[in-house]
């Protein structure tokens, strides 16, 4: 038994204060950091977005990882600095103050999450209703989109069914898909155009999205649909007005 | 390999291969009991395939298997051989009747990168009522031959996109979903 | 293992002598019970059905039906309903036989009511299911260690997936609630046993009759459906999807079993002075995961049975083209899905909010807050489910009501990040292996928490659903946390439920070893996962080969992790330092009970006078004092100074039963 020591854990006096200080500092240091990698990494990773909605889904991305930043600074903050104040080493000698809660604490909490909670609930739906635009535009291109074991087709029904096992779209004109399966559920993603809906079988899912980058892109099955799912995968060429038409019509179609 | 060939990309080798479907598997390579499974549709005589690399490729398929309708009629035209085109017991062609598809022999990429090569051809049915050729236990087959050209070297999969899978949903269960019967690999070596 | 350590104290020398032909039923009779059963169910369902349309499906489901009810003929589980039928019920004798006593090691191979006996062997059979669903693991890490690496097929692979995410799921739904709701909690409370012993033996035997049925999918054309067993994938999937099936039904009655047994026990059975603001938080988590499964599980285990009227009589309930509809599986399966995954959460963080207060010498800090977390996750952990649904095309006009109600879930569930960090705050931390749990956890929940959110909003869940993002941020869910909260509370009750202390150095180093492996693994997950990669994929582009290969090397520093790990349960609980019934200086009840643990665990009934979480509030702080007075009878630890009711005097009090 060590002798005790003189009772300051169960005065609540200036050394709480300077405690909050150190945990303030642990903090914002790593909130600092945290907002740097928010900033830099998780929207890179996903790569150059090819549409208005991919480049939607990377802001998400970079906004929730900020907004998320200073809660888990506090929350790491909090268990470091436990580590290097608070740590006894071996069994404990004696208890801790006796602190059983703390109302102002607690219920500033739950506001604060809550709070955030409906910040990022209002720029998820002003989001769903900016990357719903593509569908409700005047004149889309149809593309119906059919999954089936283990490949893609695509028909243009409005260009003189147009068929095709690649995706061709021309740059920025509203695309809608009419997605649906001959088998099981497949899902249809064109990675980075930030689309995805399943394809079921019996049912027309739609999506849409405005391509506006050139280039070829992924479409990948994202729901797993037997042995060959993995190899479910096809490509996506956004080409310019021109070239999308003189495709069109090689392949017997009009634009 | 047998020689070389004149192609659009100039002369390049050329390979042969010759493939069966049976209707059942006591022909194919699964032994002639037909091992596990003796009432499951085969390619045969083997479904690991291997092909040389920047060649002609000309594939030659015996089909002795009935067939329907074919749930997605794209896959009853031909699609990425040379011209567009394979022959069905001589003729030239460009499709099937998508109302009498027995199998397809369709062939893609797998995700890693290779060189993209997409072939689908539709092998056209036996008749229901089709008569036992002598001295066998099947019809006389249609013999169907198509040539594509190789790039790189690198792994493909095929598969047959004619749900011929009785008995499960979608027809696409048992031997379609099983590597060795309606599905293998291609080497491009 | 050692039966020194295991077996009870001797209190009377005299072996029971009832029993009757339970005597002679043990895992023996039950396994051969089992596959004689099992083989006339399949002789007489072969002559019946061979040559149908469904034949091999029928055959493979009677067969691992008559198994299964062989198997529990054999261990005596339905002795009891068939004495009663008889007019009979049993003698004390019989019930003395039935709890083990003074049975040696035999008694953890028998239908024994012992909810200690059924503790352990929940422990037993969890690290059972983890070693299979780790090596499965290890299979597919190691298939995926470059682009297309021909280590398995996809066959081959797509059987490992779906065998690795189910055998995993089963073991974290039962890994808290199993082993510690079954030994350690009836003692936290203050009870001789549970509510209905017989009833919790039969929800251990019924997933012991069950593993075999989820193994033998293995041999049957493996699971090709992922665990989720997809509809109508399902639909044309082999037998292996029989049993995949049955093995869902068997486990929807076990866990219905145990979910009425616990509940009961604690509604009815904890200690006089026990009220609800004394009942440890740990007893609160057990209750809201065993509660939470009762509705769960009924529609997993019906969402089966659908499927198999489906692949046995023809059904269509899953068929587009007959009149079916592929998202009432997709429902059933998620209203069974969503509140799943807090079931298996919910118990692992009460655990680690059993522990922080110990470690921290400091009371759990807004103990209402935490019961209002967990009453607030439960709450909405039932109206959340179609978020797994977002890109389905069921209902796009319900994501924003579900992104609303995914996104609320974040509210309670940081509330008990408070509770804990506010329980370490000022503490005098003590750094042992229960304690680091809770660090990792932290670490952890708090990665799996923030990408929960992603995955919560609608657009972004476009362009993630069915990645290797959302893999990852799951396994930062159930393993980081939850698994994580399973090897605290192991390293904290092993003491009481071994009478051994876990080798601490061995414990470290494991700990590291899979922190760390577990870390680079699911960080390169997230990564390719936002790069674009598909769950489920036995091949890749190449794009994702540096991914891939970190996520490999760390699932390999898991396995090495785990293996140590489990050195040191077999090697500690064989020979380790015996230890002391306190070690920890713990205030809640299983702590003051003595090593080995009596037959009826007191032989005194506790009387509770405050909650235990009375740190720092004594006028001696080292914790509870335990000796047994001349009499006997034991002294419970002081606990004073419940919540609003600090103060008062120590008061010690106890009540003499027969």
């Amino acid at each position: 038994m060590v002798s005790p020591e003189p009772a300051v854990d169960t005065v609540i006096g200036p050394k709480p204060r300077v405690e909050i200080r150190h945990v303030f500092w642990i903090w914002l240091a790593l909130t600092v950091l945290l907002v740097l990698f928010s900033l830099w990494v998780p929207a890179r990773l996903m790569g150059p977005p090819a549409s208005p909605t991919m480049h939607a889904v990377e802001s998400t991305m970079t906004v929730f990882s900020v907004a998320a930043s200073p809660v888990a600074a506090i929350v790491w903050a909090i268990a470091i600095y436990s580590l290097l104040r608070w740590r006894s080493k071996g069994e404990p000698d004696r208890d801790g103050p006796p602190l059983r809660g703390n109302g102002p604490v607690t219920a500033t909490w739950a506001l604060l999450s809550t709070a955030l909670c409906l910040v990022l609930l209002v720029w998820g739906l002003a989001e769903m209703t900016s990357v719903t635009s593509a569908a409700e535009a005047s004149n889309p291109l149809v593309v119906n989109v059919t999954g089936q074991q283990w490949t893609w087709t695509f028909d243009y029904p409005g260009q003189g069914n147009v068929e095709s096992d690649q995706l061709y779209l021309p740059l920025n004109r509203p695309v809608v898909f009419h997605v649906t399966s001959k088998d099981v559920i497949h899902s249809f993603w064109v990675v980075q155009m930030g689309i995805k809906v399943d394809a079921n079988p019996g049912q027309t899912t739609k999506t849409s999205v405005t391509p506006d980058k050139l280039g070829t892109f992924d479409v990948r099955c994202a729901e797993l649909c037997g042995l060959r799912h993995a190899d479910m995968e096809t490509s996506a060429h956004v080409v310019s007005t021109a070239d999308f038409s003189s495709w069109l019509t090689q392949n017997g179609g009009h634009s | 390999m047998n020689g070389t060939a004149n192609t659009s990309q100039g002369v390049l080798p050329h390979a042969f291969l010759n493939l069966d479907t049976y209707p059942d598997s006591a022909a194919g390579a699964h032994g002639a009991d037909g091992g596990a499974h003796p009432d499951w549709v085969t390619y045969g005589p083997t479904s690991n395939l291997s092909v040389p690399a920047h060649s002609l490729v000309t594939i030659t398929i015996k089909q002795y298997d009935s067939g329907g309708t074919i749930t997605n009629p794209y896959f009853a035209k031909v699609h990425g051989t040379v011209d567009g085109t394979m022959t069905v017991d001589g003729k030239t062609v460009t499709e099937a009747d998508p109302d009498s598809v027995g199998h397809t022999f369709t062939l893609h990429a797998l995700p890693t990168n290779q060189d993209p090569l997409f072939v689908s051809v539709p092998l056209p049915a036996e008749a229901d009522d089709a008569p036992t050729a002598p001295g066998s236990d099947y019809p006389a087959p249609h013999v169907v031959t198509f040539s594509f050209i190789t790039g790189g070297k690198g792994e493909y999969i095929w598969n047959c996109e004619y749900p011929c899978g009785d008995g499960y949903y979608a027809k696409f269960g048992g031997p379609m979903s099983t590597q060795g019967y309606m599905s293998g690999n291609l080497n491009v070596t | 293992m050692s039966t020194a350590v295991l077996d009870h104290p001797p209190i009377d020398e005299q072996a029971p002598t009832g029993g009757g032909v339970m005597r002679r039923l043990n895992v023996v009779t039950a396994l051969v019970a089992g596959v004689v059963l099992g083989f006339i169910g399949w002789f007489v369902a072969h002559l019946l059905w061979q040559d149908g349309d469904h034949g091999s499906d029928q055959v493979v489901l009677v067969t691992l039906t008559c198994w299964a009810i062989g198997f529990m003929l054999g261990i005596g589980a339905f002795n009891g309903p068939l004495g009663w039928l008889r007019g009979r019920d049993l003698t004390h004798q019989d019930e003395l036989f039935l709890a083990g006593k003074n049975q040696g090691v035999s008694r953890y191979f028998r239908f024994t009511t012992d909810h200690k006996v059924v503790g352990i062997q929940y422990l037993v059979v969890t690290m059972v299911l983890f070693a299979f669903g780790g090596t499965l693991a290890m299979l597919i890490r190691t298939n995926l260690i470059s682009p297309n690496s021909h280590f398995l097929n996809p066959q081959t692979y797509n059987a490992v997936v779906g065998l690795h995410g189910l055998i995993m799921i089963i073991a974290t739904i039962i890994m808290v609630t199993g082993p510690f709701g079954n030994f350690i909690m009836p003692i936290m409370i203050g009870a001789r046993d549970m509510a209905f012993p017989r009833l919790n033996a039969l929800s251990l035997w019924l997933i012991v009759a069950a593993i075999p049925v989820l193994l033998s999918a293995a041999f049957l054309g493996g699971i090709p459906t992922g665990w989720v067993g997809a509809a109508p994938l399902a639909d044309q999937a082999p037998p292996g999807m029989d049993a995949y099936s049955m093995f869902i039904i068997i486990f929807a009655v076990s866990s219905a079993v145990a979910g009425a047994n616990i509940t009961t026990t604690v509604l009815t059975m904890r200690a006089r002075g026990m009220s609800w603001n004394r009942t440890p938080i740990f007893v609160y988590g057990t209750v809201a995961s065993v509660g939470l499964a009762i509705p769960a599980f009924p529609l997993f285990m019906a969402s089966q049975v659908l499927l198999q009227v489906d692949r046995t009589q023809g059904g269509q309930f899953y068929v587009a083209s007959g009149g079916g509809n592929p998202w009432l599986y997709a429902n059933l399966f998620w209203l069974m899905g969503h509140p799943e995954v807090y079931v298996i959460l919910i118990p692992a963080i009460a655990a680690l909010m059993e522990i922080t207060p110990v470690f921290s010498r400091k009371p759990l800090f807004s103990f209402n807050a935490a019961v209002i977390s967990i009453a607030g996750i439960v709450g909405l952990s039932v109206m959340v489910w179609a978020h797994h649904m977002y890109a389905s095309g069921w209902a796009p006009d319900l994501n924003g009501p579900f992104m609303l109600t995914t996104e609320m879930i974040s509210v309670p569930t940081g509330l008990l990040f408070l509770v804990i960090l506010g329980t370490m705050w000022r503490g005098r931390v003590w750094t042992a292996l229960p304690m680091m749990a809770t660090y990792a956890m932290l670490w952890n929940f708090i990665i799996g928490g923030i990408t929960g959110i992603y995955l919560s909003d609608v657009p972004a869940d476009y362009a993630l659903h069915g990645s290797m993002f959302v893999t990852a941020h799951f396994h930062y869910t159930l393993m980081g946390a939850g698994l994580t909260g399973a090897i605290g509370a192991l390293a904290y009750w092993f003491p009481k439920m071994t009478g051994r202390m876990l080798n601490a150095r061995a414990g470290y180093i494991s700990f590291w070893f899979v922190q760390i492996g577990f870390n680079i693994t699911f960080m390169g997950m997230f990564a390719v996962g936002l790069a674009g990669q598909p769950r489920r994929v036995v091949t890749y582009a190449h794009l994702f080969a540096v991914g891939n290969f970190v996520s490999t090397i760390g699932a390999y520093l898991i396995g090495i992790g785990m293996l140590i790990l489990l050195w040191a349960v077999v090697s500690s609980w064989r020979h380790g330092e015996r230890a002391p019934a306190n070690p920890w200086g713990a205030k809640t009840l299983e702590w003051t009970v003595p090593n080995p643990i009596p037959m009826e665990n007191f032989t005194v009934l506790p009387i509770v006078t405050s909650d235990p979480y009375g740190y720092g509030e004594e006028a001696d702080s080292t914790g509870p004092e335990f000796d047994r007075a001349a009499d006997g009878s034991v002294r419970e630890p002081a606990q004073v100074g419940a919540i609003g009711d600090s103060g008062h005097a120590p008061v010690v009090d106890s009540e003499v039963e027969r």
